[in-house]
């Protein structure tokens, strides 16, 4: 990776930047520069202090250290007004028809209600959701509310999406329609933020990913190059035969994906002393693979074992 | 951007609140349960004619039958005098319970000496009609003592003209009706101000816990929402307010609560006895005071209840930081009573100054006896200074705490928020 990014070329910059709560370290000196147009995924398990590097992104909170830059400059009003923001804790005006809360929140970020009823409604049409525009908020069920929340989110056409945990709570069809939503916002220019501790979303979606794990970056890379610097981590294995050789002290986590057992190495050069252990102990390999590792296996191998795996 | 920002959540939070089936409720069944109060008992009084049938009189001391009997005619009470024998009460109580007679009036020589009477009736009659009987019946026996003293009554009565110059400006007096509307309007203002400061302070903490303000607070500066917020919650109280004072005028215009007061359609036009309910009603003149002391009051207030919402996360600690703004309403409300009777003693005007007072108690003061125009201008100036500051401390306050996340800030750190923010 070249690292001669211009100021414009990255949306939002961490320099450093350092939050506390009551002597609770929520984010230690972290720095990350989410590249322009890309989809970039904030992973780490709950607690780990993405929300609040968010909340320091959109200026809800400010750093105690640090510097937090937006599209180059200082995250003042104006530049946050062309960010699109979906809070983890969804927020509505739940007695408002649904049509009606949507032009308004187009309309305090500047989009003439005309132009915000337009596009509500392509919107609401796209999300199945159109029957509902003038049903108030309260009668929809929370995947509803949810999707109605993202239109508010992206109605203003912004240049940055901020996404936090934007999956939960939705049910497998939904989350397909908004993670094509996503990639296509992102074909049409607009850098998507992802916040998610859902690695196979992140996987699918995300060019570039950050872990965070207890307040700190433990790593951010570029996807592709993670994996392949990643990849001698993990073996795919079909044995019959006596399975203990399993609880080997070089052997992370052991799981199923797929139909086939995936082992997680602690050290990417000891496939050969597992290999070695299996046969001793009289299992009959049937198939013994290096393969790519799963974004969720490079994260459990990554974020510190006594912290509790993510899903 | 800004403005248009304000004016965005002012038209939100007013739809939405006057679409409300609260809000049409409460709008259109004020005034009805107002009028039901008002009218329904005078309905029911006279539903099955009876106040049409006469009033047995029986009267003891010979005197007085003749001088009340006009009188009540014209009150639209019709008598009939009944002549003392010792069986007269059993057989009137018979003539009652047949229904001949609506009941019975006993006058003797005490009633000459104290103006007391026993008044037996099968039905309770109204307000009107025991006040018509009262003043007859004292009347009666007044003037035959005079006439006793050698005091020509109908010369004095005739010729006797006072004009009042009152040296102290004076208050009114229980049961009189601009103290009606003195008190009636201060309970309205106290409850009207809280009513709706408190929905503000709701809306704020709903906009806090739900988190929604965190969208908001990106697109807008936290002052421009809390602005928009009261402004339009405002304009839903003056709506309703307005309603409630067309439909109380028309009301009122249409004769109808007199037509009630005085028993039935067939009354109508016997001015003599209705109390001439117009003259009671505020003018124009009164009715702007108390819009100006509501909207005054209203953003002193709300602005102090948006803080509270703003620093709260549930509603049990909003309920609980409000007691003190609370306070600042009820205080008033102990203090109406001589706002009212003796509006210039030094206690009235100084607290009727004081500017979170100011809405109840100079409202009461001015509806209720007589303020100087100075004090009127002076408590206006004084609550403008007062919306000024609330709205600076409340402002930073707000900015600070709708975005907090935890428990309730100590006064210390509402301090450091408002140097801070």
């Amino acid at each position: 990776m070249i690292a001669t990014e211009t100021q414009a070329d990255v949306a939002v910059r961490l320099e450093g930047v350092t939050k506390s709560f009551g002597g609770h370290n929520a984010v230690s000196d972290l720095h990350l520069e989410v590249p322009r147009g890309s989809i970039y995924g904030l992973l780490g398990p709950n607690g780990s202090g993405k929300t609040t590097t968010i909340r320091m992104i959109m200026g809800i909170l400010h750093p105690d250290e640090g510097r937090v830059s937006l599209f180059g400059g200082l995250p003042d009003r104006e530049r946050r007004a062309l960010v699109g923001y979906l809070p983890e804790e969804r927020g509505v005006y739940r007695k408002m028809r649904v049509l009606d809360l949507l032009i308004f929140l187009a309309e305090i970020r500047g989009v003439p209600r005309g132009v915000g009823r337009e596009r509500a409604g392509v919107w609401l049409e796209r999300l199945e959701l159109s029957a509902w525009a003038d049903r108030r908020v309260e009668d929809l069920s929370k995947g509803m509310q949810q999707k109605v929340q993202f239109i508010g989110t992206v109605i203003h056409e912004p240049d940055l999406l901020i996404l936090d945990e934007p999956f939960s709570g939705l049910d497998p069809i939904n989350q397909d329609v908004l993670e094509r939503i996503v990639r296509e916002l992102q074909e049409g220019g607009i850098t998507i933020l992802l916040s998610t501790h859902l690695m196979d979303q992140a996987e699918r979606l995300c060019e570039r990913v950050c872990f965070i794990s207890k307040s700190r970056k433990v790593l951010d890379d570029d996807l592709r190059a993670l994996k392949a610097r990643e990849r001698r981590g993990v073996v795919a294995v079909d044995f019959t035969g006596p399975d203990a050789w399993l609880d080997a002290p070089e052997i992370e986590v052991s799981e199923w994906v797929e139909g086939t057992l995936h082992l997680l190495l602690r050290d990417p050069e000891t496939h050969q002393v597992v290999l070695r252990r299996a046969v001793q102990a009289g299992a009959e390999i049937l198939r013994f693979d290096l393969v790519e590792p799963r974004l969720h296996e490079i994260f459990v191998r990554h974020v510190s074992g006594d912290q509790e795996a993510p899903r | 951007m800004s403005i248009r920002n304000v004016r965005a959540v002012i038209r939100r939070e007013y739809l939405q609140r006057v679409r409300s089936r609260w809000f049409l409720i409460s709008t259109v069944g004020g005034p009805l349960f107002l009028f039901a109060a008002f009218a329904l008992p005078a309905l029911l009084a006279s539903s099955d004619g009876e106040d049409r049938l006469p009033l047995a009189v029986v009267d003891g001391t010979g005197v007085l039958y003749e001088r009340l009997a006009d009188d009540l005619d014209a009150a639209g009470i019709p008598t009939e005098e009944v002549r003392w024998t010792s069986t007269v009460v059993d057989t009137l109580r018979r003539r009652a319970r047949q229904g001949a007679i609506r009941g019975f009036v006993m006058l003797d020589q005490l009633t000459l000496e104290s103006g007391d009477a026993v008044l037996f009736v099968n039905l309770r009659p109204n307000l009107v009609e025991r006040a018509a009987l009262q003043s007859a019946v004292v009347r009666a026996a007044l003037e035959v003592q005079l006439e006793l003293q050698g005091v020509d009554v109908e010369a004095m009565l005739a010729g006797g003209g006072l004009d009042i110059e009152l040296l102290t400006s004076g208050g009114a007096q229980e049961g009189e009706p601009r103290f009606i509307v003195a008190y009636a309007g201060a309970f309205m203002l106290y409850m009207v101000i809280l009513l709706h400061a408190v929905a503000v302070m709701r809306a704020t903490l709903e906009e806090k816990t739900s988190r929604i303000v965190e969208v908001i607070i990106s697109a807008m500066e936290p002052w421009h929402l809390m602005l928009g917020k009261v402004l339009g919650v405002g304009a839903v109280a003056l709506t309703q307010l307005s309603v409630w004072g067309l439909t109380g005028g028309l009301i009122v215009k249409s004769g109808l609560p007199e037509m009630l007061l005085s028993g039935g359609p067939a009354a109508l036009g016997t001015a003599a006895a209705r109390p001439d309910l117009m003259a009671a009603m505020p003018g124009p003149g009164l009715l702007a005071l108390f819009m100006g002391y509501f909207v005054f009051g209203f953003f002193m207030y709300s602005g102090l209840y948006a803080a509270v919402g703003a620093m709260c996360s549930t509603d049990e600690e909003a309920q609980q930081a409000q007691l003190p703004l609370v306070f600042f309403l009820i205080a008033p409300i102990a203090l109406v009573l001589p706002a009212i009777e003796s509006p210039s003693a030094g206690l009235s005007v100084a607290s009727s100054l004081f500017p979170l007072f100011s809405p109840i108690l100079m409202w009461a003061r001015i509806a209720g006896g007589f303020v100087p125009v100075w004090q009127v201008v002076l408590s206006f100036v004084l609550m403008a200074a007062a919306i000024i500051a609330i709205a600076w401390v409340a402002g930073r306050i707000y900015k600070v705490g709708i975005l907090m996340t935890g428990k309730r800030p100590t006064v210390r750190e509402l301090w450091r928020w408002v140097r801070e923010a």
